[in-house]
């Protein structure tokens, strides 16, 4: 079917009030960590800052241990996808394969575990890492950020292992497979675009988090990850906007990287072809 | 290359009885074909060959090894599936290798016998392509490809024909039985069309929920179907069948009395009359019908008529025919809807079936 001009019009005007919508805050961003304090205050505000302040960048990343920070958010991240990938896809491939006595309700409870906010774990879990030493530890976070990102990434795993067809498995059986065999010769080659995807996910639910940093990490500099390392740049008589900007601008950076780095499989289609 | 034998197999799915005390002997080199209407059991018959299902109960050898226990891999089978199951993340060559990549044979062998059998298949162009680049019937072939390159002891097919058009199922129909006819190997097909598994099968097993109904070669299972089931699945258009009464061993059929074929004493029956047995003109028994549609498809037309005071048994396959018959009448001249027209049939060729137990009875 052809689109015509106007209906052409219409899809890009509504693409652009989305994007609009979706990446104003994101600029913002840009703006305030550009603008001199004095310009941020100012009434109406200015969408573009008179000279740009580059230098609040280079500032702030001598005077702040941004590069700490970011490292710490790393590693927890790599830590808790790690942890979080290897438990889910198989438990995510035993919920879309075996028909288990009670897997269905062993599904719905995980499913309903994700429903939990986050916060109602945070103090359990300090009770727990106190008791075994883990406070202030990236550990810690590790654990606690799996215990969240878990029930995720089973329940987005098992979604795209149930479309995968069965049949392939059993060829690779035929063809001389073992089970685990043709999970990790077949499945999981063809599951690539779903692992990536749900990869970045768990990377970003353990980017983003702040409430368990600041629960089990405040009085452990060290290893403080990035979110928790902003908020303490907010001082208690004067909070230099621009500076925490400018700092959020690199903690941005990495997600964005991953993203335009992983965006080819995100599209996904490898299973196209399997069939018919 | 190896005979199988199924003794005795059952299977349940929880309170659900799918296969009940399936038992097959299976000649080195003969081609059976398991037919029967959807959900009756055949692929789940197939998959517990393979050893992708285990069996509730009974005993499976391949030649003269015991596999009912065995993994699907140590089994030294081939298996092709309805949708194929190309490894969409491997080349076609990958995916005809791979059953013997996992066997551990060498990379030069395996790429002189991927080589091979591509040629044999025509897709020896092809063998750098993923198969999604690959047309319906090319990914077909690389199934047979994946199956046949292994030279295993016997093959399992899974309707590999259902995902095809009309014209490439007739054309690979016709090649996978020249294919077995060059290599011989043990085959196991699966389909619900009984006209695949007449073409085709050296013997068909005629299934029905879970029930082996008839084991026989396609001409004995047209000619003598062991029972309404099996009479009303083979041939096309399907059998008619009518309701009569055999009394001091004569029957009445559209106002005719004649001696009945091999009665067994009498009382209910039912009458299967094939609509190619049905003639034009006077002959043995003979009678006037009045055409309610007459379909002409070239050399033949199919006349269809009501069955008058026989009342139509159950048990045709073709349901969408209702409560008519068909008369099969081969090089025609006109024929008129609703007026009279005169057919006959040879008492031989009919057939009888107990109406209770639908079993036939000559
Ligand atoms: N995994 C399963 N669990 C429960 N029932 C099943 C399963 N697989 C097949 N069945 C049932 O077994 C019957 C036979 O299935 P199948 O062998 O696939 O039939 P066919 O191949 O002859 O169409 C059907 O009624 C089907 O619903
Ligand atoms: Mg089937």
């Amino acid at each position: 079917m052809e689109r015509t001009r106007f209906q052409s019009f219409a899809l890009y005007a509504g693409l652009a009030v989305v994007c609009g919508i979706l990446l104003f805050p994101i600029y913002w961003l840009f703006v305030t960590a550009l603008s001199t304090l004095a310009e941020i205050r100012q009434l109406p505000p200015s969408f573009w800052p008179a000279e740009p302040q580059w230098s609040t960048f280079t500032k702030v990343a001598s005077e702040r241990p941004i590069l700490l920070w970011l490292w710490n958010s790393t590693l927890a991240a790599i830590g808790s996808v790690g942890l979080s990938m290897v438990v889910s896809v198989f438990a995510g491939y035993s919920l879309s394969r075996f028909s288990l006595r009670g897997g269905r309700s062993l599904g719905l409870f995980i499913l309903t575990a994700k429903m939990l906010p986050a916060t109602l774990l945070v103090i359990p879990l300090f009770g727990i890492f106190r008791s075994i030493g883990l406070l202030g530890s990236l550990w810690s976070l590790v654990l606690a950020h799996a215990t969240l990102i878990i029930p995720f990434t089973t329940w987005m795993l098992k979604g795209y292992f149930d479309t995968i067809p069965r049949e392939l498995e059993q060829a690779a059986m035929v063809d001389g497979c073992s089970p685990l065999g043709a999970m990790f010769r077949v499945v999981l080659p063809v599951a690539t675009p779903g692992l990536a995807a749900t990869a970045l996910y768990a990377f970003v639910l353990s980017w983003a988090d702040y409430a368990y940093a600041r629960t089990f990490l405040t009085n452990a500099q060290g290893s403080w990850t990035a979110n928790l390392g902003i908020t303490t740049m907010k001082g208690e008589y004067v909070t230099d906007w621009n500076e925490i900007s400018a700092a959020a601008v690199f903690i941005a950076l990495p997600i964005l990287l991953i993203y335009l780095f992983l965006e080819r499989y995100l599209v996904g289609g490898l299973t196209a072809g399997a069939e018919k | 290359m190896a005979g199988i034998s199924i003794q005795n197999v059952y299977k349940n799915y929880g309170a659900l009885n799918v296969l009940k005390e399936f038992s097959l002997e299976i000649a080195d080199g003969e081609f059976v074909v398991l037919v029967g209407p959807s959900g009756c059991g055949k692929s789940t018959m197939l998959k517990i060959l393979a050893g992708l299902e285990p069996a509730s109960g009974g005993k499976i050898l391949i030649g003269d090894t015991d596999v009912t226990d065995l993994a699907p891999g140590d089994r030294d089978i081939a298996m092709v599936f309805q949708n194929y199951a190309l490894y969409p993340h491997l080349t076609v060559g990958q995916n005809i290798g791979f059953g013997l990549k996992m066997r551990g044979t060498p990379k030069a062998e395996i790429d002189k016998r991927v080589r091979e059998v591509a040629k044999i298949l025509a897709v020896d162009h092809l063998l750098d392509r993923r198969p999604k680049a690959l047309s319906g019937g090319q990914r077909q072939r690389v199934a047979l490809g994946r199956a046949i390159v292994r030279e295993p002891r016997a093959f399992l097919m899974d309707e590999p024909l259902s995902n095809l058009d009309a014209k490439l199922r007739v054309h690979t129909r016709a090649e996978i039985s020249a294919l077995h006819k060059r290599i011989g190997v043990t085959t196991v097909y699966v389909t619900h069309d009984q006209i695949e598994a007449m073409t085709m099968a050296d013997r068909v097993v005629i299934m029905r929920d879970g029930v082996i109904q008839q084991i026989a070669d396609p001409d004995t299972l047209f000619a003598r179907p062991a029972n309404l089931f099996v009479a009303g699945f083979i041939g096309s258009p399907g059998m008619n069948f009518l309701r009569a009464r055999v009394e001091g061993g004569r029957l009445t059929l559209f106002g005719q009395t004649f001696d009945a074929p091999a009665g067994r004493g009498d009382g209910e029956v039912i009458v299967g009359i094939r609509p190619e047995h049905l003639a034009l003109g006077q002959g043995n028994v003979t009678f006037t019908v009045k055409p309610t549609l007459v379909e002409s498809l070239g050399s033949e037309k199919y006349v269809y008529f009501e069955p008058g005071e026989h009342a139509h048994s159950a048990a045709s396959r073709d349901e969408e025919r209702g409560k008519g018959l068909i008369a099969r009448i081969a090089h025609a001249g006109p024929i008129r809807e609703g007026e009279e027209l005169l057919l006959s049939f040879d008492p031989s060729e009919i057939h009888l079936f107990d109406a209770k137990t639908e079993r036939a009875m000559n």
